[in-house]
């Protein structure tokens, strides 16, 4: 299954994020090996896999959160973390990483909020620092993403005194702000709590359906199955396989697939059963 | 010894006290604050360049030294080597100098704990989303660390207080040594050196009153989000 | 520059002087100990008083300077009636001014065992002193090593003043080489080093023990 394949139909020429031959080890241990993955503008590409199978380690190398080792990352047709010189990859510079990967913004598992600024100021933060804009101009860019996440109430609270939910939306926002072309987001939903997990997904699916470009590593495997366009599947840093979510999740015919996805079968079957049972 | 008399006395130490006790504060003082500009450099130095090569080693061989030895054999290399070399330098800055030294190793240390407090995650987010090194040591990671390593900074305040006792030594005219004048002209060092005890602790318990007050003044939001919502855009 | 024989000449008189240091530093130690475990102790008993007692003991004790407990004790102590040489009042004062910061360590240790343990330990019939001594005093003693280690470096160094109410630890042995030969960077850099591998040998004596001890 050529992973690269795309359901939308009308491709833009230029992907937002291509991949190609990427590699990354940490000393002796290889992390991600022959990573071939191209993302279209609109699509929603869900990573899933068990842990260690080097899917955050792939996402961060598309914002260089992680330097790669091997082959090349393109965002928006620039190449991202190198220079090509005549004698081959050439580590980029701090300001021209910055520029490729401006288009680029990042949910975190742990939100990673700045706790003493106010929900308001961590919006807006990226905007007058990062792209130095007009305080009134940032505040009002700051306030519509707050309100795109249904967080207006909260501005002038102070992250601490948020539920991890509201946290993590105020994170959603703050890379809203940004105006990105393409959302990263790791493990969203991984450090809430169940009753929380729900809100989040929710902004998560109206962004999806605006047409965002996101790449999302996740382990919901439902909401996944919800909201990609293509679902990829790794194992051990390599890509296994790849298609659509019905393919990959629903009707997987890969065998380490299937393994993989048991647990969440039998639990989806309970809950079905269950629910046809209080039908 | 009547209430009467002890009272007079006590009142007739109190001008070489209050001198002494002025001394004391000036020494602490200078002590305390070019020691957390010295403590604050010596981490930067330590941490540049990801913490290898000389300076780090440099800096590790100053603090586990200022930390590893007395106060008073700094004191006493300070004062008597350089006069062995011919140098006459003033007691009391040679003084301030060594305490500040001294203390410049301690808040090095509570500085590079505070540093590590902050989650890494803020900082890797902040870079992220384009914000420089620069703005990130200024808007994320100092308010934090201020924060953090306040109650340590007041701990090292009281004891460089403390300490400055020790200066006494090396014929600086602080409380300690206005309690040892008295003493020699009246002997009765019971009382006189009680008296000291009793400002010194004085003296503690102000500043620790005064710093758990502006602990408490800390909690609040800090000045950063002010000034974050409201700075003219400056590209750095 | 620097006189190497004279260096040589010097050791066996400040290896002498290290041992006094040692011992002082040794003596006082215990007694911090005893005294500061005492306090805690005390403390944790939850009686007014005996918590009264041990706030009054640590504040007053550490938030005046070691030289002025020295004062006190050694010039102030003998017109009440009680004269003590120079060893018998550094010591002393030693193991007073030490038993403060010790009691405070305890008491920090103390504080950190989990509620839910001694919780579980009172529902199953503990009475309270057989919580502290088979909950409570393994986990804290072990946590307080380290910090009794640090404490240690803090205590050789104040006794260094000792050496003001002329007992012939090291820094007085420097000083009286320096008043007798008129040299002053041998002594003094000897006396430095002498400090400083102290330091760092109780640094990795620290280390040590808190490795053996890890749970």
């Amino acid at each position: 299954m050529d992973p690269n394949s795309s359901t939308r139909a009308g491709s833009a020429p230029v992907p937002m994020v291509s991949m190609r031959g990427v590699g990354k080890s940490f000393g002796s241990h290889r992390v991600l090996s022959g990573i071939d993955l191209d993302v279209q503008a609109g699509e929603v590409v869900s990573l899933i896999g068990p842990s260690g199978s080097g899917k955050t380690t792939l996402l961060r190398c598309m914002n260089f959160l992680e330097a790669y080792d091997e082959g090349e990352v393109w965002i928006r047709g620039a190449l991202l973390g190198y220079r090509k010189t005549g004698a081959g990859l050439v580590p980029e510079s701090d300001r021209g990483i910055a520029e490729v990967r401006s288009p680029v913004a990042m949910v975190f598992q742990q939100f990673n909020l700045w706790p003493h600024m106010t929900v308001l100021a961590n919006v807006m933060a990226p905007l007058t620092l990062a792209k130095g804009m007009r305080p009134d101009r940032a505040r009002a860019v700051a306030g519509e993403a707050l309100a795109r996440v249904g967080l207006s109430a909260k501005a002038d609270a102070l992250p601490g005194a948020l539920s991890g939910g509201q946290q993590q939306r105020v994170g959603i926002a703050r890379a809203l702000a940004v105006q990105p072309e393409v959302m990263l987001l790791d493990e969203p939903t991984s450090a809430l709590d169940p009753e929380l997990v729900d809100e989040v997904l929710e902004v998560i699916k109206s962004l999806s359906s605006d047409g965002m470009t996101m790449v999302m590593v996740t382990h919901e495997m439902s909401f996944a199955a919800e909201v990609s366009d293509r679902v990829v599947f790794m194992e051990q840093g390599r890509i296994v396989a790849a298609g659509t979510p019905d393919r990959i999740i629903r009707r997987p015919d890969h065998p380490r697939l299937q393994a993989f996805l048991r647990p969440w079968f039998r639990r989806s079957l309970q809950g079905s059963a269950a629910a046809g049972a209080q039908a | 010894m009547n209430a009467a008399t002890l009272l007079e006395r006590l009142q007739a130490y109190l001008p070489v006290l209050l001198a002494g006790a002025a001394h004391t504060l000036l020494v602490s003082a200078v002590a305390i604050v070019a020691g957390f500009m010295l403590g604050a450099v010596l981490l930067g130095l330590s941490t540049a360049r990801g913490g290898r090569g000389v300076l780090p080693a440099l800096v590790s061989v100053y603090v586990s030294f200022f930390r590893g030895t007395p106060l008073l054999v700094q004191l006493l290399m300070v004062f008597y080597l350089p006069s062995a070399a011919g140098l006459e330098l003033p007691p009391l800055a040679a003084a301030m100098a060594v305490m500040a030294a001294n203390s410049a190793a301690f808040q090095c240390e509570i500085l590079r704990a505070g540093l590590s407090a902050v989650p890494g995650g803020q900082v890797e987010a902040a870079l992220a989303f384009g914000i420089s090194p620069r703005q990130v040591f200024r808007y994320i990671q100092l308010p934090q660390v201020a924060r953090a390593v306040w109650p340590a900074v007041v701990s090292e305040a009281i004891d460089v207080i403390k300490n400055s006792a020790i200066v006494s030594v090396i014929a600086v005219a602080d409380l300690a040594r206005g309690g040892r004048q008295i003493v020699a002209a009246n002997f009765r060092p019971l009382e006189v050196y009680m008296t000291v005890g009793v400002a010194y602790l004085l003296m503690t318990a102000a500043v620790f009153a005064g710093g758990s007050w502006i602990a408490r003044r800390m909690e609040r939001a800090s000045a950063a989000s002010t000034r974050v919502v409201n700075r003219t855009a400056i590209r750095t | 520059m620097i006189d190497f024989t004279l260096l040589g000449e010097l050791l066996p008189v400040f290896g002498q002087a290290a041992l006094r240091t040692l011992v002082l530093v040794a003596v006082g130690m215990a007694g911090g100990l005893v005294l500061g475990f005492a306090m805690n102790a005390a403390r944790e008993t939850g009686v007014r008083a005996l918590t009264a007692l041990y706030w009054a003991y640590t504040t007053v004790w550490r938030g005046v300077p070691f030289l002025v407990h020295l004062f006190i004790v050694y010039f102030g102590l003998p017109s009440a009636g009680v004269r003590l040489d120079p060893f018998q009042a550094a010591a002393l004062t030693l193991a007073v001014y030490s038993g403060a910061y010790f009691a405070e360590i305890f008491r920090a240790c103390w504080q950190r065992i989990g509620r839910g343990q001694i919780e579980a330990a009172r529902c199953m019939g503990l009475t309270r002193r057989q919580v502290f001594t088979h909950i409570a005093c393994p986990q804290a003693l072990r946590a307080s090593l380290p910090l009794i280690a640090n404490q240690a470096i803090l205590v050789m160094k104040e006794s260094a003043l000792a050496s003001v109410i002329t007992y012939p630890e090291l820094t007085m042995t420097a000083g009286k080489v320096v008043a007798e030969q008129f040299v002053y960077v041998e002594p003094y850099l000897l006396l430095a080093l002498a400090y400083w591998a102290l330091a760092v040998l109780i640094n990795r004596l620290g280390g040590y023990l808190r490795r053996r001890v890890a749970l």
